[in-house]
């Protein structure tokens, strides 16, 4: 009966993610792409995957930044098409996945005025899938007092800005603390409007992704500050996103932390994540680190996302492992430039 | 010999003569020292070099890991790390010191490496993901840059060198091909001046002799000769000597004074 | 010379990245000394630019020990490079992710070929 329902408004789009889905790179693709000898050859081989002759208007050499690009319009493309399609709690759902992207761009916009950089400059290095229309005014504010009362109030972004920071923050505060907090605010207004306005099984698959993303940036920030003294565990606990499998039993022993082996002993706590420190230790050439652990589950958690039917958790998991693959073509074509094939296997493949 | 040729403008003197001598031994003596010098640097040179040369090749491997290990953080962390790098810069925390070094007598300055430890403008970044990927490059790039540091270093000794030696080869052969040739000129000439004087005053000498022969021979012969010219011719003896005297007298003043400057 | 502690960079944008992290980095307010970075981009910054920040480093601060160059970019202005001869600060020409290093391009390289005769 669900399923009724659900199709009349948003049945092309799901139908439309998997179509995107099915596009998505197979291992047998990647194996191709690494048996590349120059980035022509990798052209000539993307060319025969969904992206096309996506380099067709590219004249001169080949450069990865060039490769990425042009990957990465093609999503942007995808991703607008889905927008001007969804309605109703697909267009807010949408919404608040470009949110963080905006904090990214709203924190550039920060940075850049504060130190008083070029408009123009800063704009064209902001991510696309955080654009709103009022981010080019944001630079128009000279100090920051007219900057918080005047300028933020209008963006999208207001209600994570309410809570969490005053005038005084922004001035003396890293830059990377606010967004950090920008983004804890947002994971928690995200989980709770998946909360009530998705039924199950979205809200069953949203709450997994999203609290793996929480516990993601948590383990993060608590490995990557652990000899910053500029960082309180009062400061850290404040930037950990209240939700996930490590809230609340471990964020207060987390923030404590202060060496590795602590760390380790914490997360290892909490079954899914037993594994990812297990040979992250070893920084040798090959060995996974962090990071592609972080990456390879949440590969797998979005591969989980498309087993279920009528649910719009798919948009979120084909966005994620589209970028995921961005990311992994980005990687060989910078092998292949570098001449370094022996790390070449690092990409993540789970189609 | 040589008159005109290239030489130095001095009076032919035997003083000049000695003055000429140390010249030349001095030259010759700076001649070389200065072209073991001049080895000297041209050995360390060549090495510096050889030196610059593998630098420069390892240079580029070193270089080729660290743009690795950036593409690391860039996978790790997305789009504008470059951008946040650059807006938390505030301190150099890598820095160089200049010292010096003595090589046969040239200071060439080499860079030390300087980082201050306690700068850290990038505690932050990379704080929400990647965080271990940008510790990770900026280890590797810490050490990217200080095999650079050397190569600034080789490169600037190097540069130095070249120049000083450039200099001392000029100095070497001014000597060797100016100086040397034209002190040794300077003494065959002051020689054959001597010499020529010397035969003048063997000659004039004879002469003298030869007149004074003369004289005594008339003399003997006068004492036979009847009185009455007696007074008259003696006189006139007495008077050629006297000449004579004079003129003897005047020679060896000359050759007194010659010993001084100003006769010629 | 004891003034002279800063490397400079004159490179693109990763270059500049990767120095920038190992800490070469160096802001201040005094004029004609803001940075001690320059970010070429292609297409964006203009030979003129290159060639003020060249000047701007070498011969104008007094604080620079080491100037870094991509070798690409000092192609741009490979007149200026090779007719630099100064022993500071020294101008070191690096290898860019995207332009491999070319020893025979090397100023320095070029002169030390030069005297050996090869």
């Amino acid at each position: 009966m669900e399923g009724l329902f659900f199709n009349v408004n948003y049945g092309y789009v799901e139908g439309v993610v998997r179509g995107y889905k099915s596009g998505l790179l197979t291992s047998n693709q990647y194996v191709n792409l690494t048996q590349c000898d120059n980035l022509e050859d990798l052209k000539l081989q993307l060319s025969a995957t969904d992206y096309g002759n996506f380099l067709a208007q590219q004249s001169g050499p080949l450069s990865t930044s060039i490769i990425q690009d042009n990957l990465s319009k093609k999503l942007y493309q995808q991703f607008q098409y889905l927008k001007t399609q969804s309605s109703g709690k697909l267009t807010k759902f949408l919404d608040f996945i470009s949110y963080g992207y905006m904090i990214d761009n709203v924190s550039l916009m920060i940075t850049g005025t504060l130190h008083e950089r070029d408009r123009s400059e800063i704009l064209s290095k902001c991510h696309p899938l955080g654009w709103f229309d009022t981010l080019p005014t944001l630079s128009i504010a000279t100090d920051i007092e007219s900057l918080y009362s005047t300028v933020l109030i209008d963006t999208p972004l207001a209600p994570f800005f309410k809570n969490c920071l005053t005038v005084d923050d922004l001035d003396d505060l890293n830059i990377e603390i606010i967004r950090n907090r920008l983004y804890k605010n947002y994971l928690e207004a995200f989980v709770e409007f998946v909360g009530t306005e998705f039924s199950n099984p979205d809200d069953e698959i949203m709450a997994r992704l999203l609290s793996f993303e929480a516990d993601k940036r948590v383990i993060n920030i608590a490995l990557n500050s652990l000899n910053n003294p500029d960082l309180s565990p009062e400061d850290k606990l404040s930037l950990f996103p209240s939700y996930g499998k490590l809230y609340p039993t471990y964020h207060g022993e987390l923030s404590q932390v202060d060496d590795f082996e602590q760390l380790k002993a914490i997360v290892e706590n909490v079954g899914e994540y037993k594994d990812i420190f297990s040979e992250s230790s070893d920084t040798g050439a090959g060995a996974k680190n962090l990071e592609d652990w972080f990456y390879l589950l949440e590969m797998q958690y979005c591969k989980n996302a498309f087993t279920q039917q009528f649910t719009l958790s798919t948009v979120w998991a084909w966005l994620r492992s589209k970028e995921q693959e961005i990311r992994n073509v980005t990687w060989i074509a910078e092998c292949i430039a570098q001449n370094q094939k022996n790390r070449i296997d690092n990409y993540i493949s789970v189609y | 010999m040589s008159g005109a040729g290239n030489r130095e403008q001095v009076f032919p003197t035997r003083m000049t003569l000695g003055l000429m001598k140390g010249k030349l031994k001095g030259a010759q003596q700076g001649h070389s020292l200065l072209k073991r010098k001049s080895e000297a640097l041209t050995k360390r040179f060549r090495d510096i070099t050889q030196r610059i040369d593998d630098a420069k090749r390892k240079m580029g491997r070193v270089m080729q890991t660290a743009a690795f290990s950036l593409a690391e953080v860039q996978y790790a962390t997305g789009d504008n790390i470059a951008y946040q790098v650059q807006e938390s810069v505030q301190k150099a925390r890598f820095q160089v010191k200049a010292k010096q070094e003595n090589v046969s007598g040239v200071y060439l300055p080499t860079f030390d490496s300087f980082i201050n430890e306690e700068i850290n403008d990038f505690k932050m970044t990379g704080l929400g993901r990647g965080g271990q990927q940008v510790q990770k490059a900026k280890l590797v790039y810490t050490r990217a840059v200080e095999t650079l540091v050397e190569l600034a270093s080789l490169q600037t000794a190097f540069i130095i060198l070249d120049e000083v030696i450039k200099v001392t080869n000029r100095r070497v052969n001014a000597i060797e091909h100016v100086i040397i040739p034209r002190t040794e000129n300077t003494i065959s000439y002051i020689n054959s001046e001597l010499d020529e004087l010397d035969r003048e005053e063997f000659y004039r000498l004879k002469k003298v002799q030869e007149k004074k022969q003369e004289a005594q021979a008339a003399a003997e012969l006068e004492e036979q000769e009847p009185a009455k010219d007696k007074a008259e011719t003696e006189s006139q003896i007495q008077k050629q000597v006297e000449k004579l005297d004079i003129g003897v007298q005047d020679e060896s003043d000359i050759l007194q004074e010659n010993e001084d400057d100003v006769i010629f | 010379m004891a003034k002279r502690s800063l490397l400079a960079a004159i490179a693109d944008e990763d270059s500049v990245t990767g120095l920038l992290l190992a800490g070469v980095g160096q802001v201040s307010n005094e004029p004609g000394k803001e940075t001690n970075f320059i970010t070429v981009v292609p297409g964006k910054t203009t030979v003129e630019q290159v060639e003020d920040a060249f000047e701007n480093f070498t011969a104008e601060r007094d604080d620079i020990a080491i100037l870094l160059i991509n070798q690409h970019i000092a192609d741009l202005i490979r007149y200026k490079v090779d007719n630099y001869t100064n022993a500071f600060p020294a101008i070191l020409e690096i290898p860019s992710k995207d332009h491999p290093y070319d020893p025979e391009k090397d100023s320095i390289l070029k002169k030390v070929r030069r005297l050996f005769g090869e």
